[in-house]
C-alpha cells in the first residue's frame, strides 16, 4: 500500500509545515493582504479619514484621477524622478562597485564606508544635505565661492531642485546596488579574466566583453529594483522642499499622502495608490520575467 | 509519526500560553490606573519639546518661550491640582502635527486634551470631532464675557462654543531700530517710522538701501506662508476679501489681489527683500543685521528681545509694531491657538472632568501665555497693568483690534498650500501676478466645493 504510506507521512508533516508558516502567513494577512483588500475597497467610495462618509462612488475616485492636474503632475514628477534617479544610482553603483572589488583592507573599508549611509534614516540624511545645499553657509556654496561662482539655491531653483533630490538620493541609496554588483562580480569566474590577459585584451575590451555581459542579470535586477523603490520617493522631497519650488517637486506618494492626512480623502488616496500598486505590479512582474533560470 | 506531531503540539502549546499571557498582562495594564487614585490625561500639543531643560520647574517667572511657558504651565498643574490630575504631555513638530492628530483620531486614540489652531476647527466640528465646551467651562467658572468678541467668534461656529481660546497670533513688524535710526527712519522718541502707503514703503526701501547697504525687509519666503499672510493682509487693507463673506467662492482674482501680489513681487524684484530666504534664513537674516524689518508673528517676541538684550545678537535695539496700514483699512492676518477636548468612543466622565480643570487652569493663566508675545483673549487680561507692563507692548496691542482671519471654512490648510504654490508660481515659472491669482481662484473654488457637508 504505498498510497497509504505515503499520505499518513505527508499529513501531519504539513500540518507541522504549515503552524511553522502560521505567523508569518498570520503577519502577512494581517499586514499586507487584508489591508490591500480594504484599499481597493476604500478607492471606490468617498471615504474620510475622520468622521463617517463611507459613500460608495463606484469609479469614481478613478475618473477623478484622470482630470486630476495635480495628480497627473504629481506622477510626471515621479517619473522624472525615477527617470533621473534609476540610470545615476546604477552606473554609480557599478562604476563603485568596480573600483572596490579588490581584496585591500582598504577596500574593505571604502566598501562599509559607501555601504553605511543606506543605515540612516531619511530625516538624518536629509537634515546632512540641507545644511550640505545650504546656499548661504553650506559646503556646496563653499565650494562653489571657491571656484568662483555666485552661491546657488538648489532646492529653490525650479530646475535644479528634483536634481539636487536625485543626488541626496544616490548618496543615501548607493550602498545596496554597489553590494549587488560587488556579489555579482565575484561570481564571474576568474579564468575568464586569465583568458582576456592571455589575449591582451585591453581593460575596456574586458569590461566591455566580459565584465558587463556576465553582470546582466545583476544590473537588470537593480535597475528593476531601483525602478520600484525610486517610484515611491517621498521622505526626500516632503523634508526637503516640500513639493516646491512652484510644485515642481512635488512626486505622487507626497500627493498621496497629503490628499489622506491634509485633506482626509483617504478614498481618492486609496484609489491612487492602487495606480501606484499597477506601476510596481508591473516592474516586479518584469523583473520576474528576467530572472527566470536559463533566461 | 509520533515525533512529528510533537513538535507542532509543543510549538501551539507555547502559543496558547504566550496569548493568555498578553490578555492577562493587557487586563491587568487596563485596570490599574482606574483603581489608583490619579487621573491621566493626555495633551497633544506642537510649540516644540522643552520637558527636559523644564523638568521639575513649576516657578513661571523662569519659563521663557511659547514652549517653556506651555511646559511649566503643565508641570505647575500637574504639581498645583488637588484632584489628582496628572498631564502626560505629548509634542509633535508644528508642520506634522496635524497629520498626527488625525492619525491618532483614525486610530480611535485621540488626546485627550489637544491644541488647535482656530482655522482648522470648523473641520474638526462639521465631522462632530470635538466636544462642544460652553456648559463645561461655564461650570467650571470660566467667564465667557471676559473674552473679547473676535476671540468668542474663533471658537463658536453656529451659535456653540468648541473650544477655549488662548490667543491671538497675528503678523508683526519686527524692527531693528539701529539700522532705522541709520537710515533716517525713526522719529523723536526713538520709534520707527513705518510706511502709510506703497509708495512710501519702496522710498523707506530705497533709504534704507542707499544709507545702510542693508535690505529693508526681510520675509521668510520660498514654501514659508508668511507671503500668503502679507498678502491676504494686504487685500484686506484694500477693503477686499480673500473669500466671499460665505465662504462659498474665492475673491483671488481681483485688482486688490492683483495690487496686493504686484506690491510683495515688486519689493522682491527691486531688491529690497531676498525671496531665497526660508524661514530660519529670514530669522537669521534679522538678527545678524542684515535687514531692518522682518514680517513673523506675535510667537517669537520675547525671543527676539531676550537676544537683544543678551548682547549676543548684532540686533540690539529690538522694536515691534503693528503691521503698518499701506492702504485704506487697517488689518492684519491672524490665527488663535485654541484648545479642544476631542470626543473619544468610549468617553471617561473622570478624565472629562479632569480636561476641563485643565482649561480652567490654562484659562486662568492667558496672562503668562501672553508673556510670549501672543496676544491675550480676555478683556481683564487685556487691560491689567501686568499686561501693559510686558515690554513692547504698547506698540503693538492695537493689533488685536485689526486682527482678521478667514471665515470659518474647511480645508483652511489645503487652500493655504495653494497661494503659497500659486505665488510661488509668480517667482518661478513667469507666471504674472493676475495669472496665478486666476489659477489660485480657480483652485480654491475647488477645494471649497469639496467641503464635506
Amino acid at each position: 500500500m504505498p498510497v497509504r504510506i505515503r499520505r499518513s507521512f505527508r499529513a501531519p508533516g504539513s500540518l507541522a509545515a504549515f503552524l511553522f508558516l502560521a505567523p508569518f502567513l498570520a503577519f502577512y494577512g494581517a499586514f499586507l493582504v487584508v489591508p490591500l483588500l480594504l484599499g481597493a475597497w476604500m478607492s471606490l467610495h468617498r471615504w474620510e479619514l475622520l468622521g463617517d462618509l463611507r459613500a460608495y462612488c463606484g469609479s469614481g475616485n478613478y475618473l477623478r484621477m484622470l482630470r486630476d492636474p495635480l495628480f497627473r503632475s504629481s506622477l510626471v514628477h515621479s517619473a522624472q524622478f525615477t527617470l533621473m534617479a534609476v540610470p545615476t544610482i546604477t552606473a554609480v553603483a557599478l562604476f563603485l562597485a568596480l573600483v572596490m572589488n579588490r581584496p585591500h583592507r582598504l577596500y574593505a573599508a571604502l566598501r562599509s564606508i559607501f555601504f553605511a549611509s543606506g543605515a540612516l534614516s531619511v530625516t538624518a540624511v536629509t537634515l546632512i544635505w540641507l545644511m550640505v545645499l545650504n546656499p548661504s553657509r553650506g559646503l556646496f556654496a563653499r565650494f562653489m565661492a571657491a571656484l568662483g561662482f555666485a552661491p546657488v539655491d538648489l532646492l529653490a531653483d525650479p530646475r535644479l531642485a528634483m536634481p539636487a533630490l536625485v543626488v541626496t538620493t544616490l548618496w543615501w541609496g548607493i550602498g545596496f546596488p554597489m553590494v549587488l554588483f560587488l556579489a555579482g562580480l565575484q561570481q564571474i569566474p576568474r579564468e575568464l579574466y586569465e583568458a582576456a590577459k592571455l589575449d591582451h585584451a585591453s581593460p575596456w575590451t574586458t569590461f566591455r566583453r566580459i565584465t558587463l555581459p556576465s553582470l546582466r542579470r545583476t544590473i537588470l535586477l537593480v535597475l528593476v529594483v531601483e525602478v520600484i523603490l525610486q517610484f515611491q520617493v517621498f521622505g526626500q522631497v516632503l523634508l526637503m522642499t516640500r513639493g516646491g519650488p512652484a510644485n515642481r517637486t512635488r512626486v505622487l506618494v507626497q500627493y498621496i499622502y497629503e490628499t489622506s492626512f491634509r485633506d482626509w480623502q483617504v478614498g481618492y488616496a486609496a484609489s491612487m495608490s492602487m495606480l501606484l500598486l499597477l506601476v510596481m505590479s508591473v516592474a516586479s512582474f518584469v523583473q520576474l520575467r528576467l530572472s527566470r533560470p536559463g533566461d | 509519526m509520533r515525533r512529528a506531531a510533537r513538535l507542532p503540539a509543543a510549538l501551539a502549546f507555547a502559543l496558547v500560553l504566550l496569548v493568555a499571557c498578553v490578555v492577562v498582562l493587557d487586563r491587568r495594564a487596563r485596570t490599574r490606573p482606574a483603581s489608583g487614585p490619579r487621573t491621566e490625561i493626555t495633551l497633544l500639543r506642537m510649540f516644540g519639546s522643552c520637558s527636559d531643560e523644564y523638568t521639575g520647574v513649576t516657578d513661571l517667572s523662569r519659563a521663557v518661550g511659547e514652549c517653556g511657558v506651555i511646559q511649566v504651565l503643565t508641570n505647575a498643574f500637574n504639581a498645583e491640582n488637588d484632584q489628582g490630575i496628572s498631564v502626560r504631555t505629548q509634542t509633535i513638530e508644528w508642520s506634522a502635527y496635524y497629520d498626527r492628530l488625525s492619525a491618532m483620531y483614525a486610530a480611535g486614540n485621540p488626546p485627550d486634551v489637544a491644541v488647535m489652531h482656530r482655522s482648522v476647527l470648523p473641520d474638526f466640528v462639521a465631522r462632530d470631532l470635538v466636544l462642544p465646551l460652553a456648559r463645561d467651562l461655564e461650570d467650571a467658572g470660566v467667564d465667557f464675557g471676559d473674552y473679547v468678541d473676535p476671540a468668542r467668534q474663533a471658537v463658536t461656529i453656529r451659535g456653540e462654543v468648541y473650544a477655549l481660546p488662548f490667543d491671538f497670533h497675528a503678523l508683526l513688524w519686527h524692527v531693528n531700530l539701529d539700522l532705522m535710526a541709520k537710515a533716517g527712519l525713526v522719529d523723536a522718541r526713538g520709534a520707527a517710522r513705518l510706511p502709510s502707503s506703497p509708495e512710501e514703503l519702496f522710498a523707506h526701501a530705497a533709504q534704507m538701501k542707499r544709507r545702510t547697504g542693508k535690505h529693508y525687509l526681510a520675509i521668510p519666503s520660498q514654501t514659508d506662508p508668511m507671503p500668503t499672510w502679507t498678502l491676504e493682509t494686504w487685500i484686506w487693507q484694500q477693503g477686499g476679501d480673500v473669500l466671499s463673506p460665505d465662504g462659498r467662492s474665492a475673491r483671488l482674482s481681483t485688482p486688490q489681489a492683483i495690487t496686493a501680489l504686484s506690491l510683495l513681487n515688486a519689493l522682491y524684484r527691486e531688491g529690497h527683500a531676498d525671496r531665497g530666504l526660508d524661514y530660519a534664513r529670514a530669522e537669521q537674516a534679522f538678527l545678524s543685521g542684515e535687514a531692518a524689518v522682518l514680517i513673523n508673528g506675535t510667537w517669537v517676541v520675547e525671543r527676539y528681545d531676550a537676544q537683544a538684550n543678551s548682547g549676543a545678537a548684532a540686533l540690539r535695539h529690538y522694536g515691534v509694531y503693528t503691521v503698518p496700514t499701506l492702504f485704506s483699512r487697517r488689518a492684519a492676518w491672524a490665527d488663535s491657538h485654541i484648545w479642544v477636548l476631542p470626543r473619544h468612543g468610549h468617553p471617561d466622565p473622570r478624565k472629562h472632568r479632569a480636561a476641563v480643570a485643565f482649561l480652567r487652569y490654562l484659562h486662568d493663566h492667558g496672562l503668562n501665555w501672553a508673556k510670549t508675545g501672543h496676544l491675550p483673549v480676555r478683556s481683564s487680561v487685556l487691560a491689567s497693568e501686568a499686561f501693559q507692563a510686558l515690554p513692547h507692548r504698547a506698540d503693538y496691542e492695537g493689533t488685536a483690534r485689526i486682527a482678521r482671519a478667514l471665515p470659518p471654512i474647511q480645508n483652511q490648510r489645503a487652500i493655504q498650500d495653494v497661494i503659497v504654490e500659486e505665488i510661488n508660481a509668480t517667482w518661478h515659472l513667469g507666471r504674472t501676478p493676475a495669472e496665478g491669482l486666476e489659477e489660485a481662484q480657480s483652485r480654491v473654488d475647488e477645494i471649497l466645493k469639496r467641503a464635506a457637508r
